[in-house]
């Protein structure tokens, strides 16, 4: 326990001093405290379970769903410049078996992050999403975002909810 | 204005901010011409998303390799991770508070 703290703290502080970049001593304690305190509180348990991710899943996941964002970003600017405006905003529920709470918390902040999706509700096994057009959500309903989403936490027993 | 190299990340840089600068403008437009709070939230997920991006990215290439550099990619991955939370709140409060989605048709 307390050699994690230590660890944490060392590698917070070494983030602080690159980026504070000032090495005299009021800057020092104040990194060195906030560190600490930080490295603390990183010890509460938040969730309880402990997860399993995949670091090779994240990097193919990160720029995947970047150019997922600026596809609708695009679709996303043609809509509104449309001078007949053709949205058609609906709100429907998404079941989802992801494995874990994490998983469904990046689902979530995954499709509220790409424009013209918004998730509303959250629970372990269903989203509530709104979407401004059915072409928006198309991602979202063929299933494809959530196999991406699986990748990056592989293997995993399904929790109980 | 320095050498070429210089010149040419300026060129760049201000390429990139006019891009950002025109998904900001659109987003503006959306705010007033989306017909409710949902709908609306989209066209601000759009300065959240991709205006943030270039505009942040311009600025980047302006500093060149240094510690602002650093701290824009700082900035970058906080804007990333906490907007959406951001935005599910807002629009789960509207939905809790009784606000009706707006729909398509004859109503």
């Amino acid at each position: 326990m307390t050699g994690r703290i230590l660890l944490k703290t060392a590698l917070f502080f070494l983030i602080w001093m690159a980026l504070s970049g000032k090495f005299n001593f009021l800057h020092l304690t104040i990194g060195l405290g906030l560190s600490l305190g930080i490295a603390w509180l990183n010890t509460w348990p938040l969730t309880g379970d402990k997860m399993r991710v995949s670091w090779v899943g994240v990097l193919t996941y990160v720029p995947w769903l970047f150019s997922r964002i600026l596809a609708s970003s695009i679709h996303m600017v043609r809509l509104i410049l449309d001078p007949k405006l053709p949205i058609d905003p609906q709100l429907f529920g998404h079941q989802t078996s992801l494995p874990h709470h994490a998983a469904v918390v990046l689902l979530g902040n995954s499709i509220t992050l790409t424009p013209g999706t918004i998730t509303v509700e959250v629970s372990p096994n269903e989203l509530t999403v709104h979407s401004i057009d059915p072409a928006s959500s198309n991602d979202l309903l063929s299933g494809t975002l959530e196999k991406k989403v699986a990748t990056v936490f592989p293997s995993q027993p399904r929790m109980k909810a | 204005m320095g050498g070429p190299r210089r010149r040419m990340a300026t060129t760049i840089a201000i390429i990139f901010l006019s891009l950002g600068l025109f998904f900001l403008l659109v987003a503006a437009i959306g705010m007033v011409r989306l017909p409710d709070v949902f709908a609306r939230a989209h066209a601000v997920g759009l300065t959240d998303t991709m205006g943030a991006f270039f505009m942040l990215f311009g600025l980047a290439i302006y500093e060149g390799f240094s510690l602002n550099m650093l701290k824009i990619l700082v900035v970058f991955s906080l804007l990333y991770l906490l907007n959406p939370v951001v935005t599910h709140a807002t629009i789960r409060a509207a939905l809790r508070a009784g606000v009706k989605p707006w729909m398509k048709g004859p109503s």
